[in-house]
C-alpha cells in the first residue's frame, strides 16, 4: 500500500507488466514504471524515486469488522466478478510453479507463505506455519525490539514495536482469551490484537504497528536477498535482566 | 527505352525499405510482450528494454504507418497485381501493431477499477468472514480491500482520510 504522491505530484497507477511474478505499475502522469512490491521507480522520468509506504494490515474480514464497524469495503465489479479468485485460491496458487532460480539449500519451499518484516536495513521472514504453532514471537529486527502475533483466525498476523515509553516489554498471549488478548510481563497490562492497552497500568496506550508483508518465500527473498529466517523455538523469550 | 526503365530501376530498394518498416514496427511492439510475459523469469536488462520499447512504440508505429503509405504511393504505379496485394498483406499487421501499441493488454486480462465503489460494513455481505482483506486506516477512515478482488484488479487508486493512496496486491 503506497502513498500516491511523489514530490507533491499526485499519480494514478495502472497495472503495466510483470517482473519475476511481481507486477509493474505505470503512472498515467509521468509514464514511470514502478515495482509493486518495493515501490521503487524502475524506469522513466521518476527513476530512482521510491513511493512512501502506507501502513496496512492483512486481516480476516471477521477480525477487521470487529475493529472497524464504520469502515467501507471495496465492492466487487460485477462485470468481471466471474474472474475473481475462488474461495480456495490460496491452495490453488500454492501449486503454481516458480520461475525464478530456486536455492536448493533452502529449508523453506518456494511457495511457503512467510510474514516478512524489513526494518533498519535488516529483513526477517517468519514462516506462517511456525507462527500458527507459536502464536507469538518476540524478536528484534535491526534495532527494533518487536513481536509478531497470530490472530485467533490463524490467518491474520500483526507486528508491534514492543518499546513503550522507552521501556522494552515482553509480551505473552493470555491463555484462553477470546477474542485474543495479550499481556506484558512488566506491567501486566491487557492489550488487544490492535495493539491497544485495554486495561491495567498502561490502559489507553497504543503500540506502534510494524508493517508485515505476507508473501511467498521465493518472492520475499528476491527483494530481501540478505533476509534471515526465523526458526521455531530458536528465540525463546528471555527474562529481562 | 532508357526513359521507360529508369523508374523501374532500384525498386527493390523501396520494397526492402517497406519490409524493414513493417518488421521494425512489429518487433518493437512484440518484443516487450514476450519479455514481460507472466510465468517467465525477467532480467533487469529485459525489463529496461521493454520499458523503452513500450515508451516509444506509439510514436514509432505512427511514423512507420506514414512511411509505409509514402512507400506504397511510390511503388503503386508500375506494380503488378501481386505487388499491390503484398502491400495490403503487409498493411494488416502494421495497422494491428500500431493499434496494439496504444493498448494496455495487461488490463485486458485484469480489468482496472477506475470508478471503484464501496459498501458499508453492514452491506458487505459479499465478503465471507473467513476471507482476507487488505486494511488501511488513515485519519480515522478505515477501508478494507478484499484480497480475492485485489488479486484480480491488482491496483486500486483511492483517497483515504484525505490522503491519496494506491492499494496494490
Amino acid at each position: 500500500m503506497w502513498e500516491s504522491e511523489v514530490d507533491g505530484k499526485r499519480l494514478t497507477f495502472h497495472l503495466a507488466g510483470i517482473n519475476n511474478q511481481n507486477f509493474i505499475m505505470r503512472d498515467d502522469e509521468t509514464g514511470t514504471w514502478w515495482q509493486q512490491v518495493s515501490g521503487e521507480a524502475l524506469h522513466g522520468p521518476l527513476k530512482g524515486k521510491r513511493l512512501t509506504q502506507v501502513y496496512n494490515d492483512e486481516l480476516s474480514f471477521a477480525l477487521w469488522k470487529r475493529e472497524h464497524s464504520r469502515g467501507r469495503v471495496l465492492r466487487p465489479d460485477e462485470r468481471v466478478q466471474k474472474n475473481y479468485e475462488a474461495a480456495n485460491w490460496e491452495e490453488e496458487y500454492a501449486k503454481f510453479r516458480v520461475v525464478t532460480p530456486v536455492d536448493t539449500n533452502d529449508k523453506l519451499k518456494p511457495r511457503t507463505l512467510v510474514a516478512g518484516v524489513a526494518l533498519d536495513g535488516k529483513a526477517m521472514a517468519y514462516p506462517m506455519p511456525d507462527l500458527e504453532k507459536q502464536r507469538l514471537v518476540l524478536d528484534t529486527v535491526g534495532k527494533t525490539p518487536l513481536f509478531l502475533v497470530m490472530g485467533e483466525d490463524n490467518k491474520s498476523v500483526r507486528a508491534f514495536d514492543r518499546t513503550v515509553d522507552g521501556r522494552v516489554l515482553e509480551f505473552f498471549v493470555k491463555p484462553d482469551a477470546t477474542p485474543l488478548q495479550l499481556t506484558d510481563a512488566e506491567t501486566a497490562t491487557i492489550w488487544d490484537f490492535s495493539g491497544k492497552a485495554v486495561s491495567g497500568p498502561m490502559a489507553g496506550k497504543q503500540l506502534r504497528k510494524v508493517t508485515v508483508l505476507k508473501d511467498y518465500w521465493f518472492d520475499w527473498k528476491i527483494y530481501h536477498p540478505d533476509t534471515a529466517v526465523y526458526t521455531l523455538g530458536e528465540r525463546l523469550p528471555q527474562a529481562n535482566p | 527505352m532508357i526513359m521507360n526503365t529508369s523508374p523501374q530501376k532500384g525498386r527493390w530498394k523501396f520494397w526492402l525499405l517497406l519490409l524493414l518498416v513493417v518488421g521494425l514496427a512489429i518487433a518493437m511492439v512484440a518484443i516487450p510482450v514476450f519479455v514481460i510475459m507472466p510465468f517467465k523469469a525477467q532480467t533487469t536488462t529485459g525489463v529496461e528494454w521493454s520499458y523503452w520499447l513500450r515508451r516509444f512504440s506509439p510514436w514509432v508505429t505512427l511514423i512507420s504507418v506514414i512511411l509505409f503509405l509514402a512507400l506504397c504511393v511510390r511503388l503503386w504505379r508500375g506494380a503488378r497485381w501481386w505487388g499491390r496485394l503484398a502491400m495490403f498483406v503487409l498493411a494488416a499487421p502494421l495497422l494491428g501493431v500500431t493499434w496494439f501499441a496504444r493498448q494496455n493488454h495487461f488490463e485486458w486480462m485484469f480489468n482496472p477499477l477506475p470508478n471503484a465503489a464501496y459498501a458499508s460494513v453492514t452491506d458487505a455481505g459479499f465478503v465471507p468472514d473467513n476471507d482476507m482483506v487488505m486494511a488501511v486506516e488513515i485519519n480515522g477512515e478505515a477501508v478494507a480491500y478484499p484480497v480475492r478482488q485485489m488479486a484480480y484488479h491488482h491496483v486500486v487508486n483511492d483517497v483515504v482520510g484525505g490522503r491519496p493512496i494506491t492499494a496494490t496486491y
